[in-house]
């Protein structure tokens, strides 16, 4: 008689215990009565979203069952997008330390060494509703090295990473040859005295890199005894066999045919980034299928560095893109006046992008390009709970971001 | 009364040196000195350890070691000795500059290269330089003659001493310095970026531990994969420390921090993968964050030191003692930690039998600012402050002259 009492008892605690666990583990809240703009799909009114384990659980209209013992928030009157990504981000203000400048060419270098979690600009960029950022190293190399996709919160970077080496940078124009000296004479008592100084110089350290890499591919595939290429010419193997995602920087018309023809001659296909004047170049980029990072569509002119390459932004340029049928994204790039990347969004949708096109362009565009649209850029059920619930639609000037949330977690500060 | 003595302490000085040289060479060493002192501490605990102190006691000197602590003093050596009387105060061990490169940053930076790691630091120490006598008046009686910070590589340090006229090498080859801050990244030579300088170290140290055949720089990588050398890293950042923390992750060794401002951010990595750390002086301006975070170390369990100038580290002991720190952790910090963090335990930072005679003497408690120093001896020499002639603990002997 006593035995099955005990069994009853233990088996009762045993299921309380494992229900406690469970609970803390995956606390489930819902967001009901909001207005989704899911990215990539049309918006969804009076919508419910369940949240839990840092992931979307369920996503729809009024419809969507709010499971038992879910936390409820009611976002009556405001609206929820995916947390924006922004596919050229400039981490620290630190100039030195985003580019090697020992070479010209290091395409083995990886800017993740460089993040600091606590960096002010990724909580500037959190709290304007950049859950994910694409970063790369400067632009003073030819050839800087690897690019990382990392989460904008989290207490290290091995924590932060989507994925460590998403792409390699090129960089085409007068920004790389720039501080470099010709020998005239006189003392030789830097190690800035080198090749290229010239916008020529530039590229031909680019196809001579890519050569060193086609050459050691034939290689290996070759002769198994050689000395294993170098780090930095595996690299750029990577990007010949299509295995790297190569982002060629260019703004003026002539570099953008440049970072076309190289592709083109080499055989790798190359994302064009910044890419100021492409509205020139549209055809070609239409023919060649590329896809364009757009910096900072909303600024006039370009400062920095960058000035002196010549170009000469349009606020049409996003236009001119969607009519083509280019595939492009919206960007914060490298100009020192780019604004918050959801006002750059803005600005395009105001020079005649429309709204969908215009928030696609920093959601589901960019996660697509980098390859990680099975987790960010969209909201639907099992993506990453990385959103952003906004006071108004967020093309409207007067939204700020109530409340950001990466893997599920609200991290933006109150206001 | 004073000259007289020392003039008599000079010839039997020589007269021993004679002996040594030619007339009887095994029989005589220098005379023994038995210093007393109503409170010596033997050695400040770490961790969970207490001190060792000992009341109304004495230490046996002879060539310049600690031959025998307390009770352990034969009778017959104790009456054979020279006696010094330190009354009221108190003897603790001398303290450790972990690493310094003592002013001559020009001679332990190789600047041609970034990677040096097995230029020797020992080598380029100048037993006469004026620095060294700043030492002793700052109760520092050891120091690791580091590299300098300005290569990623920078070499072998050296565990080092002050002495009556010139200093000396007490251990040529003790660790091994790396850095990774600023200093390190200069524009005119590889690397110039934090990026760079972490390939740089990934790649020698993955070509050390899978080459068949390395040159003398890789091997040294190799002892520190072993851990036969510590490896010393300056790192001060976030990124520099997560940098050097990855570093010696990938490769299996368990390295110390010089710098380490940020240390707060990686506490728990420091804690979890027994890194010690080298600190910075601290500044009585300095934010009260910082001021705190040798407590905050000591609460995570991570050992510390200070570096810096010499007359800094005692300072910067009692301003952590000041914001939160634990007098105990605060004096080994001063002593015991910086001499394991070097690897030299065994030989300096306690007054343990075998040790260096290295000690200072304080009228007070040491973190005390107030208290008066009264001396520092290193290797059984009197290079700072007063040695008072003690009462003769037997009438058979004479206070001054020989056996």
């Amino acid at each position: 008689m006593t035995r099955p009492i005990v069994q009853v008892l233990l088996q009762a605690s045993v299921t309380l215990l494992l229900t406690a666990l469970a609970t803390a583990q995956q606390e489930v809240t819902a967001y009901t009565n909001a207005h989704i703009l899911p990215g990539g799909k049309p918006t969804i009114s009076n919508a419910t979203m369940v949240v839990s384990g840092g992931k979307i659980l369920a996503l729809g209209g009024a419809d969507v069952k709010v499971p038992d013992g879910a936390k409820v928030i009611d976002c009556k009157g405001m609206t929820i997008t995916p947390g924006l990504i922004d596919a050229s981000f400039q981490s620290s203000n630190n100039q030195q330390d985003l580019n090697e400048q020992s070479e010209e060419v290091t395409p083995h270098l990886r800017i993740l060494d460089n993040i600091d979690p606590e960096d002010p600009l990724f909580r500037r960029a959190r709290n304007n509703g950049v859950t994910a950022v694409h970063i790369m190293p400067g632009t003073r190399n030819v050839i800087g090295g690897l690019g990382c996709v990392i989460k904008t919160y989290g207490s290290d970077p091995k924590s932060m990473v989507i994925k460590a080496d998403a792409s390699m940078r090129i960089v085409m124009g007068a920004e790389p040859s720039n501080g470099n000296r010709a020998i005239r004479g006189g003392r030789v008592n830097s190690m800035y005295y080198r090749r290229p100084t010239s916008r020529m110089g530039v590229i031909w350290s680019v196809r001579r890199a890519f050569y060193d890499a086609k050459e050691a591919l034939t290689k290996t595939q070759g002769a198994p005894g050689d000395a294993p290429p170098s780090p930095g010419t595996q690299i750029m193997m990577q990007v010949l066999q299509g295995k790297l995602t190569a982002v060629t920087t260019a703004r003026s018309e002539q570099d953008l045919r440049t970072a076309l023809r190289i592709a083109e001659e080499f055989g790798y296909e190359t994302v064009i980034d910044e890419a100021q004047d492409a509205y020139m170049v549209a055809d070609e980029l239409a023919k060649k299928n590329a896809v364009v990072m757009l910096g900072a569509p909303s600024a006039e002119t370009i400062s920095g560095s960058a000035a002196q390459d010549g170009s000469a932004p349009r606020s049409g340029t996003v236009a001119v893109l969607a009519s083509k049928g280019i595939r492009f994204v919206i960007t914060t790039g490298t100009n020192p006046s780019a604004l918050p990347l959801i006002r750059e969004a803005m600005f395009a949708h105001r020079f005649g992008l429309g709204p969908q096109l215009a928030l696609d362009a920093i959601t589901i565009e960019p996660a697509k390009l980098l390859g990680l649209d099975d987790r960010i850029g969209s909201l639907a059920t099992g993506k990453d709970a990385d959103f952003v619930i906004w006071s108004h639609n967020p093309l409207d000037p007067a939204a700020v971001a109530v409340s950001v949330h990466i893997n599920g977690m609200s991290v933006s500060q109150p206001r | 009364m004073q000259i007289l003595m020392k003039r008599r302490t000079t010839g039997a000085l020589l007269f021993t040196a004679l002996c040594t040289a030619h007339l009887c060479p095994t029989q005589l060493s220098a005379q023994d000195v038995l210093v007393q002192a109503s409170k010596i501490v033997v050695a400040y605990g770490e961790g969970s350890t207490a001190a060792t102190v000992l009341t109304d006691s004495a230490l046996l000197l002879r060539d310049g070691k600690i031959a025998f602590v307390g009770a352990d003093i034969p009778a017959e050596a104790r009456r054979a000795a020279r006696v010094v009387d330190y009354g009221k105060a108190t003897i603790s061990p001398g303290f450790v500059l972990a690493a310094t490169t003592l002013g001559r940053d020009a001679d332990l930076a190789e600047g041609a290269l970034a990677f040096t790691p097995d230029l020797r630091a020992a080598e380029a120490f100048d037993p006469w330089q004026k620095e060294l006598a700043q030492l002793a008046t700052a109760g520092v009686t050891s120091f690791g003659l580091a590299p300098s910070p300005r290569n990623v590589a920078g070499g072998i340090g050296a565990l080092a001493k002050a002495g009556k006229k010139q200093g000396r090498i007490e251990t040529a080859e003790a660790f091994v310095g790396f850095s990774l801050t600023r200093a390190a990244r200069s524009q005119e030579r590889m690397p110039t970026s934090l990026m760079g300088a972490l390939e740089m170290l990934r790649d020698s140290f993955k070509t050390a531990r899978v080459g068949v055949q390395v040159g003398p720089d890789l091997a040294v990588l190799r002892q520190v994969m072993s851990g036969q050398r510590r490896a010393l890293i300056h790192a001060d950042t976030f990124a520099e420390l997560n940098g050097a923390l990855d570093l010696a992750k990938n490769f299996n060794f368990a390295p110390v921090i010089i710098g380490a401002r940020d240390a707060d951010k990686v506490m728990a990595k420091l804690a979890e993968r027994g890194v010690g750390v080298v600190l910075a002086p601290l500044n009585p301006k300095a934010r009260i964050a910082d001021l705190e975070l040798p407590k905050k170390l000591a609460k995570a369990g991570v050992p510390f030191c200070f570096a810096g100038r010499p007359d800094q580290l005692r300072f910067s002991a009692a301003l952590a003692v000041r914001y939160g720190l634990d007098r105990n952790v605060a004096n080994a910090a001063l002593t015991r930690t910086p001499a394991n963090l070097i690897g030299a335990l065994t030989t300096v930072g306690s007054l343990r039998q075998g040790c260096g005679a290295d000690f200072v003497v304080f009228e007070g408690d040491l973190l005390d600012l107030g208290s008066r120093h009264v001396a520092t001896w290193v290797d059984g020499e009197n290079l700072h402050g007063e040695s008072p002639a003690g009462a003769k603990t037997s009438q058979t002997t004479n206070s001054a002259g020989g056996r």
